[in-house]
């Protein structure tokens, strides 16, 4: 943990987030939303909460249609609840604005897809610098930022190379690069190896894990894959709308 | 904003050259059309006041007179009695070189030079020739060029019904206006026969020489401003270009459509990739303005192209602009295009602030959603459903409005605007329209088998895109339908005004430019036995209170007094009291103009002074949208001392052939014949038709290229929608569709579309043209016009659209069908 | 002898500063290149027109009326007056035709024709210090300007000189910009031939000379209209009529040109050509005659003329020695600034004329001078 970085640290300090609260890296008190289907409303999580520590890497299990990624959206802020609270290293989410949000998720969150959303517009090297770009680093920085990714995710010979033309599990490193470049509080991984064959999937997974703990932040991973979930700190069960904590011994399934 | 940003908007256009290209193509058009229009009446009209300018100078008032013009005594009594210096004599008439026509002004170079008119800067020697040599001229530079006519050179003409050939000594000055062949006063005379008279005499007046001066001139004599002069003439064009820039506002009307339609399609396109930019932490306002910028660029590009299409464009309207005011206005050339910066500047910020506006709502919509919605697709379709209701309001609002704009008395420009809120509403009641086609087809469809169904359901569950599609289509049919309406109309009613104004079997008139008819012409074709009685008419021009109008002295022959036809009833015992002289007659557009009744009375200003006449009758008279007052010919002989006449109309006896006729009168005046034109009847009217069907010819090339644009628009719009659907189609060929099916199913969907915007276009069809007949014509022109439905106008309104559609189709059917499903499933 | 017009009229044109037609609208901004009056008149050769080559006999009134065969014609009128009010002005009212082609005229038009008009006009006020000018131009037909012998008249718009009802009496009547002139004059001398009896060679080139005759004294009385001042007149003054197709020759210049009329009877005409390069033209010459007519021509040698003082260029005062005079005369401008700032330049104003020695008045005239490039 001592290879952190200055960067973010200086930022931490600048930002709003009260000292006291620092070890909580992600609180959730209560909350509940539901979506519309036609006429009827469909209630997805109704009164979840938990608290992520600061540095702690967590699954996330569940069933489909469970919620997760609702919960992932909520705690990014891309979405709002109906009730309930998110507070992100100290940081209220639910009581942000629209620009805050994006401000606040600009800032401190990385996000890792399932397709992998890569901007197929963009040479790799250019999606790396992307969230770089959008919280105003200067130009040497970027530079100097995108290129240690790329090497962290051994894909430097690709820097040029449209997404397209790059494999599944080259995608997703990328995305890991770009979810991590900008040294994030937070990663929110949403089945990140779910598209990939099992080789992939463990580099991939293995890449995720070193470096988001190499950077000090705390990682939330949604996965259907035991093998994935025991690789983590803590296991946290999406039910019912509701969030519990199984005894490991439950997850051999 | 961000390069980054800037790179995922600027490689996207790059990736989707058609659709790109179809957008920056759609504003082009838009521009151009809008562009050219602009250019070609700005240039028309630049032309127009040069040449009125230029040859007044810096006149500041005029003296005219009435048909016999002013005697030239008065005005060496004006420089030798009155002491006016600063006064100029002008001849002015019109020759003919071919089938050209040229103005020939006689000027005084000396009185003149206080004017500063063309004849500047020419060689001492050019103006001692023009003043001492007889049949010289100085010929426009341009004209002299197209002509082929050199210094020094031969140009022979026909003035005065006598063929001349004419020396031009030089060519005038570039400043000096196209068609225009400057002599002395002395060649003007002579060659127009006006030896003793002048057209007019210009002024410069001290403030307060003006008022003296007017108490001064004798009867039948008047001075007025030269500003206002000018106004009169510019006024007379005014409402014919209106009507063109109303033809090319509809044009980017349609445009409009398109863009937004492309744009719409360009969000959707990337929902995915806008939603990742949201969650990757790009705020709304960069979203927003990162759209309008994209918008933007594509408007810069279609504006820079449109600019140089339009100016392409705008060279052949100005030939086809000039030579409709050619043949309902007065003499002028223009072959100069008037590039003026504000005029680019219009047409630009006409298509850039389209092309915004259009990206306006796509890019809000697309701002507006959050990050995890952005990311699907039925949410834009479910909201457009949701606000159907509120569509069906607006468009509801929209026509309603603008279809009171119309009625009431507010003028062509309220009529004009009424015509586009008219179609702007009804344009938005397609969608929820769509909706409730899609309700009633949809159990049929379930009986028609699988492609039918899957057409239908494909338009009615992508209304977002289908609806923008058939509305541009449907309003340029329309307006193609509307237009087409009323030209035709206006043909029949004009076809039917010469079939009864028309009476004579035969018409003898002097050749163009030319004055009254020689004496005793009339008697010789009296004393044909083949002729059983003559009619007589004067045309001349006359000061009324109600400004300067054409009038028909009429000398009516029987059968004559069936040649009118009343728009209102007319006064008792009509005819004799028109033949004793005691009441006027005025054409349709005339009382319209002044909102004159039959029974009001109009001031007549004569060579014997004052005279107020009653209006006896208001007849059609589709001739002159200036109007037209007919007085009885014996009493204006005696009013303006004017005992020429200018047109025979002739009465065979029964049984008479109309060609034995003819060539019997060619004979009988033989030698006389010089610059006389006989006519049947038969030819006056094709003449007249082809004249009308001249002027429309405009009209139907900017009818083309608002096709033109909607036909882009629904080749953008279908392939948008076909390429989006890619992955659905891909499954379908997966499932087993065959390659000819596919094809079939798209292109049975784009005709479906093309039926639809053909059937909603036939009630818009049939209002506009309801409008542009009742409301903008009568407002412009005055004229009543009977409407007719031109036979199969209906059909091929559903043909075009249907055609256009399936045209349009064409190109995504194909596409789809070549891709290989596979990896159009990999792609999503 | 040499008339006066002839330089105004022919030298300037050839002279390269050009003055613009519209330029006779005062304190107008330069109006475009355009084709110029002067430029037009300048033009054309003598090809084709009467030459004046030979001694006529001269018949009055008809040699009153235009030459129309000639290319150029003027009928020049200046003269010195004094006013009810005590006061000495000095009038000038000159009538040219120009000629633009030769032979006859085709065409029905009233307008048609190849005779073009000009006319200047001035009133010197020395005692206000105040000279007014104005300038005319107009094409001949249809009546707009012209002249006939009987009666005799000439006119150009409004501007006119002629024989007016009383017997052996013309009047002018000019209303021109800044003031009127409402004259009758009365010839009160005879007729004086100026030249070999009427023929007044300019040069060394046969036909180079004009007709030329003078009527150096009339009797004025009238009116003048000064802006909104009217005042009673009385004076004396000179005419010259002078018609020809000639040019001035290369190698002259321009002139000076005196026309005194003296206390005791005599009238003196005189007019030096000035050769490029300084020095006077052998053609130069003038004559000296009194209430009876002619007393002698008088040669280049007969006069001598000195400058004594110059105006912007111009020579306006003078010392002229008449051959047989024991005493020198001075030649004095009432009003320095008489410049005729028109569409073609010149200087032409009152003078007197004083004994140098005792200094007795002894005469009034008009002094002209032509061809100086005048400094500002």
């Amino acid at each position: 943990m001592e290879t952190r970085a200055p960067g973010p640290g200086a930022r931490r300090q600048q930002g709003s987030r009260p000292a006291d609260v620092a070890d909580a890296a992600v609180r959730l008190t209560d909350l509940s939303r539901s979506y519309r289907e036609g006429e009827r409303f469909h209630p997805v999580l109704r009164g979840a909460s938990t608290t992520i520590h600061q540095g702690e890497c967590v699954a996330l299990l569940g069933r489909s249609g469970s919620g997760k990624s609702t919960l992932l959206n909520l705690i990014a802020g891309i979405d709002t609840p109906d009730a309930g609270e998110v507070v992100v290293g100290g940081v209220p989410v639910t009581r942000l604005t629209e620009p805050g949000l994006t401000r606040f998720r600009r800032r401190h969150i990385g996000f890792v897809y399932q397709f992998f959303n890569l901007l197929p517009t963009l040479r790799v090297r250019e999606n790396i610098a992307l969230p770089l770009e959008l919280n105003h680093l200067p130009s040497g920085e970027i530079e100097r930022r995108t290129r240690s990714m790329l090497a962290a995710v051994e894909l430097e010979s690709r820097a040029d190379a449209f997404p397209d033309r790059l494999s599944g599990g080259e995608q997703q490193r990328i995305a890991i690069a770009r979810a991590l470049v900008h040294r994030p509080d937070l990663v929110l991984a949403d089945e990140p190896t779910g598209n990939l064959d099992r080789h992939s999937c463990d580099l991939v997974l293995e890449l995720m894990l070193s470096l988001t703990r190499q950077q000090g932040g705390s990682l939330l991973l949604v996965t259907h894959s035991p093998a994935v979930a025991r690789r983590a700190d803590r296991l946290l069960v999406l039910e019912e709308g509701r969030l519990s904590e199984p005894d490991s011994s439950a997850i051999t399934v | 904003m961000g390069r980054l940003l800037l790179l995922t908007t600027l490689r996207h256009l790059r990736r989707q050259p058609w659709q790109s290209g179809l957008t920056i193509l759609g504003i082009a058009l838009g521009v151009a059309v809008v562009l050219a229009v602009d250019l070609a009446n700005q240039s028309a009209r630049r032309a127009f006041l040069l040449t009125a300018e230029s040859l007044s100078g810096r006149a500041s008032h005029q003296i005219s007179a009435g048909p016999a013009g002013i005697d030239e005594a008065f005005y060496r009594r004006l420089r030798l009695e009155l002491g006016l210096r600063r006064a100029a004599p002008v001849v002015e008439g019109v020759v003919t070189h071919g089938t050209g026509r040229l103005r020939l002004v006689g000027i005084d170079p000396i009185a003149s030079s206080a004017f500063r008119r063309p004849g500047g800067g020419l060689a001492p020697d050019s103006v001692r020739r023009l003043l001492t040599e007889p049949a010289t001229a100085l010929l426009s530079a341009a004209t002299a060029v197209r002509l082929g006519i050199g210094r020094d050179g031969r140009l022979p003409v026909r003035a005065a019904g006598r063929p001349v050939t004419l020396r031009i000594l030089d060519h005038l000055p570039e400043d000096a206006p196209e068609g225009l062949l400057l002599a002395d006063i002395a060649t003007a005379q002579e060659l127009l026969g006006r030896n003793g008279r002048l057209d007019r005499i210009d002024l410069i007046l001290e403030p307060g020489q003006a008022d003296t001066l007017a108490r001064q001139l004798p009867p039948g004599l008047r001075l007025e401003t030269s500003a206002s002069r000018t106004r009169v003439l510019e006024e007379m064009v005014a409402a014919f270009q209106t009507n063109l820039t109303a033809m090319s506002l509809l044009a980017i009307l349609v445009g409009a459509f398109l863009i937004y339609n492309t744009m719409t399609f360009s969000v959707l396109r990337r929902r995915r990739l806008l939603g990742t930019l949201r969650a990757l932490g790009v705020t709304r306002r960069e979203l927003f303005r990162l759209l309008l910028t994209e918008a933007l660029l594509l408007g810069v590009v279609g504006a820079l192209l449109g600019t140089g299409l339009g100016i392409l464009v705008a060279r052949s309207l100005l030939a086809l602009v000039t030579r409709t005011i050619n043949d309902l206005y007065f003499v002028l050339t223009a072959t100069r295009l008037a590039l003026e910066p504000a005029l680019l500047a219009k047409g630009w910020a006409i298509g850039l602030g389209v092309t915004l506006l259009s990206a306006l709502i796509p890019a809000l919509e697309a701002a507006r959603t959050r990050p995890a919605e952005a990311l699907r697709r039925s949410r834009l379709e479910s909201r457009l459903r949701r606000g159907l209701p509120w569509l069906a309001g607006a468009g509801a609002a929209g026509l309603l409005l603008g279809w009171l704009l119309a009625g009431t008395d507010s003028g062509l420009a309220g009529g004009l605007a009424g015509l586009f809120l008219l179609i702007l509403g009804y344009a938005l009641l397609l969608p929820p329209a769509l909706a409730g086609l899609d309700r009633v087809t949809a159990p049929l469809a379930g009986r028609g088998g699988l492609l039918p169904r899957l057409a239908l359901r494909g338009i009615a569950a992508n209304l977002s895109r289908t609806a923008p599609a058939i509305a541009a289509l449907s309003v340029a049919v329309a307006a193609t339908l509307g237009v087409g309406i009323m030209i035709g109309s206006f043909r029949a009613t004009v076809a039917d005004w010469l079939g009864y104004t028309l009476r004579g079997d035969l018409y003898i008139r002097q050749a163009a430019g030319a004055d009254a008819l020689p004496p005793g012409v009339r008697e010789l074709v009296e004393s044909l036995p083949q002729v059983a009685e003559t009619s007589a008419g004067r045309h001349a021009h006359i000061h009324t209170d109600r400004g300067t109008v054409e009038l028909l002295a009429l000398e009516p022959a029987t059968r004559s007094s069936r040649g009118f036809r009343f728009a209102a009833p007319p006064l008792p015992r009509l005819w004799p009291r028109y033949t004793r002289g005691e009441l006027l007659l005025v054409s349709e557009p005339f009382a319209y103009r002044h909102r004159l009744r039959t029974g009001d009375r109009l001031r007549l200003q004569t060579d014997e002074g004052e005279l107020s006449l009653p209006i006896g009758g208001i007849f059609y008279d589709y001739g002159s949208d200036r109007g037209l007052v007919s007085l009885v010919r014996s009493r204006y002989a005696r009013l303006w001392h004017d005992p020429g006449i200018s047109t025979i109309g002739i009465y065979l006896r029964p049984g008479v052939e109309t060609a034995a006729a003819e060539a019997a009168l060619t004979r009988l005046l033989g030698n006389r014949m010089d610059g006389l034109e006989i006519r049947s009847n038969r030819e006056i009217r094709e003449r007249s038709l082809a004249v009308f069907d001249r002027t429309f010819a405009i009209t139907r090339v900017l009818r083309l290229l608002a096709i033109g644009v909607a036909f882009v628009g629904v080749l953008s719009a279908l392939m948008a929608l076909q390429l989006e659907r890619g992955r659905e189609l891909a499954l379908l060929r997966a499932t087993g569709l065959t390659r000819g099916q596919l094809v079939r199913l798209v292109l049975l969907q784009t005709g479906l579309m093309g039926l639809y915007a053909g059937l909603f276009a036939l009630p818009l069809g049939w209002l506009m043209s309801d409008l542009l007949i009742e409301v903008i014509n009568r407002r412009a022109f005055g004229w009543t016009i009977f409407v007719r439905l031109p036979a199969g106008a209906l059909g091929e309104t559903l043909l075009l659209a249907v055609g256009a559609a399936l045209l349009a189709g064409l190109y995504p059917a194909w596409r789809m069908a070549r891709v290989r499903p596979a990896r159009a499933l990999r792609e999503e | 002898m040499v008339g006066r017009g002839w330089h105004i009229a022919m030298g300037a044109f050839l002279a390269s500063g050009l003055l613009l037609l519209g330029a006779c609208e005062r304190g107008a901004p330069p109006p475009p290149p355009r084709f110029t009056i002067a430029a037009l008149l300048g033009e054309q050769g003598a090809g084709g027109f009467a030459r004046a080559t030979a001694v006529r006999p001269f018949r009055f009134p008809a040699d009153h009326g235009p030459h129309p065969g000639f290319r150029s014609e003027w009928w020049y009128l200046t003269g010195n007056l004094r006013g009810a009010d005590g006061r000495e002005y000095g009038f000038q009212a000159t009538f040219f035709r120009f000629a633009l082609a030769p032979g006859p005229v085709t065409g029905d038009s009233a307008w048609r024709g190849n005779q073009v008009w000009m006319a200047h006009a001035a009133l010197s006020d020395p005692a206000q210090g105040e000279h007014l000018a104005d300038e005319r131009f107009s094409r001949e037909g249809p009546g707009l300007a012209g002249a006939r012998a009987g009666p005799f008249r000439v006119w150009l718009d409004d501007w006119r000189l002629g024989a007016d009802g009383m017997e052996g009496e013309w009047r002018l009547q000019l209303p021109a910009r800044g003031f009127t002139l409402d004259l009758r004059l009365r010839p009160a001398s005879p007729v004086v031939l100026q030249g070999d009896r009427g023929l007044s060679r300019k040069g060394a080139a046969p036909g180079n000379a004009s007709y030329y005759y003078s009527i150096p004294r009339l009797q004025v009385e009238g009116r003048i209209r000064q802006g909104e001042r009217g005042i009673t007149v009385t004076g004396l003054a000179w005419l010259d009529r002078e018609w020809s197709s000639s040019a001035l020759e290369p190698q002259q210049a321009g002139w000076d040109w005196f026309s005194l009329q003296l206390r005791d009877g005599r009238n003196l005409m005189f007019y030096r050509l000035r050769r490029r390069g300084g020095g006077t033209d052998p053609h130069s010459g003038g004559s000296l005659s009194d209430g009876d007519g002619l007393i002698r021509r008088l040669g280049p040698d007969q006069v001598r003329l000195t400058p004594l003082a110059r105006w912007r260029g111009y020579p306006v005062e003078w010392r002229l020695q008449l051959a047989g005079e024991p005493h020198g005369w001075r030649i004095r401008p009432l009003l320095r600034d008489q410049e005729m700032r028109l569409s073609i330049r010149y200087w032409e104003g009152a003078v007197e004329v004083i004994d140098e020695v005792d200094g007795t008045p002894l005469g009034r005239g008009y002094l002209e001078l032509t061809g100086y490039r005048p400094s500002r």
